[in-house]
């Protein structure tokens, strides 16, 4: 989605108004898919089966095992109802082909509305039964409220994500807008200024680089409102939001705050519940839409006239803020390109998040275990990282490494899972 | 008997498209009643979708293997690999989980499901053909493909 507005921008073009709803609509059920596959796949496993638990049971099979077969083909059918939604829209759901510079290339039926408004109600139930299951598994166990609160987990940073005009979260249009560790407003810019804000710091050891605000400076790795670090990610858009525009989603907003104490939150493991508050605002926007019937207007393209040259496109993805940036020759044939993806963004922090954790959890005399790694995984795995499109390469599994040193250098013990051969 | 032949791969990264041409192939070459030919580039529970309700699915797909020679072909079952580099999404379950997830949770899936994994020199390059060695191979994971639906 941050391709095609990026396109609409190379071209000059601004799509009807059926069209950027086709194009929300779309998203918000990718929002839907990704945000239930990563919280019931990758996230409620250390919170349902416990953190240092059996890695074999570990997973998504553990997690159906324990709360049951039902939730399991609960889950299953609403992501299928968000990719049968994206298919219709977009062709496929897997690499869409609807987005045009200018609109979209089919409008929908009343038929296809009607049923994205029934499987919609079925999202939002779903969002609320998640919520309501994330409620009385996790925050209801103090275990588990301690760790997502604890010092080892915090980290203050700024916050960046897209807002609509009152300041409410957007997943595909409006200004980004960065939050300091108060709460405060420090930036606000329009997609195209985005390189007068954003700059990126090399390390020597890593082909991924670091984003920080240009405003504050690279300070180095350090927390805190003097360094340029700052986060996105669904905690981070709650963060640099004033609200939801949805009423079940604010609700549950309203609640995460008031539970961990007021706004900003800074807990890394509260990305996993700010992630659910978005799933539920993803279902009930996707519903507004979806009852919106200027979505079956035929009207869906403006075709562009102006000669191609430069466009940046900001979407807000499932782990942050996703910036596209492409120079064109006349033609419009891609001439430079600039991506920033969401972990790129996160890169810094999260290479923080992981130390901080391995410092705290690392004991002398204190056996170092496979809990122990998931311990650090789980600082990393609430990011919800993709390595794959911050480097724009596929490393196929995860791999990490745990070394272990001593007060002289030597390597007292090495973990390690997945490593190249 | 339902069956699906189904090509798995991202055809803009060169050999990773290999499932997608067989199944190209395929589809032109292969008119037989209760043979369904998909190409798709999903994994984990994506794929769950698409297997649902047939009695046997034939998957096409690329694989590395440490000591493997572009060109070769081999017939898995799911039981033989726990994960491969692109048979599990990054942000998802890896293909054999998904599978047992899906038996685990009831969802109508083919009893049998038969793997060609083709030995794969380049799954990195953007390109929308695969190199010489894996392209002069496909019309033989086709001819696979038909013995293993009996078809002449």
């Amino acid at each position: 989605m941050a391709s095609c507005k990026a396109t609409d921008a190379v071209y000059h073009v601004d799509p009807p108004p059926a069209a950027k709803k086709l194009r929300e609509l779309f998203y918000c059920a990718h929002m839907v898919h990704s945000h239930i596959a990563h919280f019931y796949a990758l996230a409620a496993p250390d919170f349902v089966l416990g953190p240092t638990s059996d890695p074999a049971e570990r997973n998504i099979l553990g997690v159906v095992a324990k709360v049951g077969l039902e939730i399991g083909s609960e889950v299953i059918k609403h992501r299928a109802y968000a990719q049968d939604i994206q298919n219709v829209i977009g062709g496929k759901a897997t690499h869409p082909v609807f987005a045009l510079p200018g609109g979209v290339s089919k409008p929908i039926t009343e038929e296809e509305r009607k049923d994205f408004e029934e499987k919609a109600k079925s999202e939002v139930e779903f969002a609320k039964f998640s919520l309501k299951l994330f409620n009385d598994v996790v925050l209801a166990n103090k275990d588990y409220l301690a760790l997502i609160t604890g010092d080892i987990y915090i980290m203050k940073s700024y916050y960046m994500g897209l807002v609509d005009s009152n300041n409410r979260i957007n997943f595909y249009d409006g200004d980004v807008r960065v939050v300091d560790e108060d709460g405060k407003e420090i930036v606000r810019f329009k997609p195209a200024e985005y390189l007068d804000y954003i700059a990126e710091h090399t390390e020597p050891w890593s082909y991924l680089k670091f984003p920080f605000l240009k405003k504050i400076g690279w300070k180095g790795f350090i927390e805190g409102r003097e360094s340029g670090i700052y986060r996105v990610s669904p905690l981070a858009r709650l963060n640099a939001a004033d609200g939801i525009a949805t009423p079940l989603a604010q609700a549950e907003y309203e609640k995460m705050y008031q539970t961990l104490g007021g706004k900003p939150v800074h807990a890394t493991l509260a990305f996993h519940w700010a992630r659910l508050i978005e799933l539920l605002y993803a279902a009930e926007r996707l519903l507004e839409l979806s009852q919106d019937k200027e979505i079956t207007s035929p009207e869906v393209r403006t075709i562009p006239t102006a000669t191609p040259d430069e466009g940046v496109g900001i979407v807000e993805a499932p782990r942050g803020t996703l910036i596209h940036h492409y120079q064109t020759d006349s033609k419009g044939i891609v001439q430079k390109t600039n991506l920033i993806v969401a972990t790129c963004h996160n890169y810094p922090a999260m290479n923080m998040s992981i130390k901080k954790v391995a410092q705290a959890v690392i004991q002398k005399g204190q056996e170092v275990s496979e809990g122990l790694l998931n311990m650090v995984e789980m600082a990393f795995r609430a990011y919800d990282p993709c390595f794959g499109c911050a480097t724009h390469t596929l490393p196929g599994q995860m791999p990490l490494e745990v070394i272990i040193y001593d007060s002289q250098g030597g390597v007292v013990r090495r973990l390690s899972q997945s490593l190249p051969g | 008997m339902k069956t699906l032949v189904l090509g798995l791969g991202n055809p803009i990264l060169s050999d990773d498209g290999v499932g997608i041409r067989v199944a190209q192939e395929l589809r032109s070459n292969l008119e037989y009643e209760g043979t369904a030919v998909m190409e798709a580039s999903v994994a984990g529970l994506d794929l769950l979708d698409l297997l649902t309700s047939y009695d046997k699915a034939i998957i096409i797909d690329a694989i590395q293997t440490r000591e493997g020679r572009p060109g070769q072909v081999y017939r898995l079952k799911v039981e033989d690999f726990m994960a491969t580099q692109h048979a599990s999404l990054l942000h998802d379950v890896n293909f054999a989980t998904a599978l047992e997830l899906g038996r685990r949770l009831g969802i109508p899936l083919p009893k049998e499901i038969v793997v060609f994994a083709v030995e794969v020199e380049d799954v990195t390059t953007f390109n929308e053909r695969c190199t010489p060695k894996v392209a002069q191979i496909v019309p033989v994971v086709v001819d696979m493909v038909m013995r293993e639906l009996n078809v002449e």
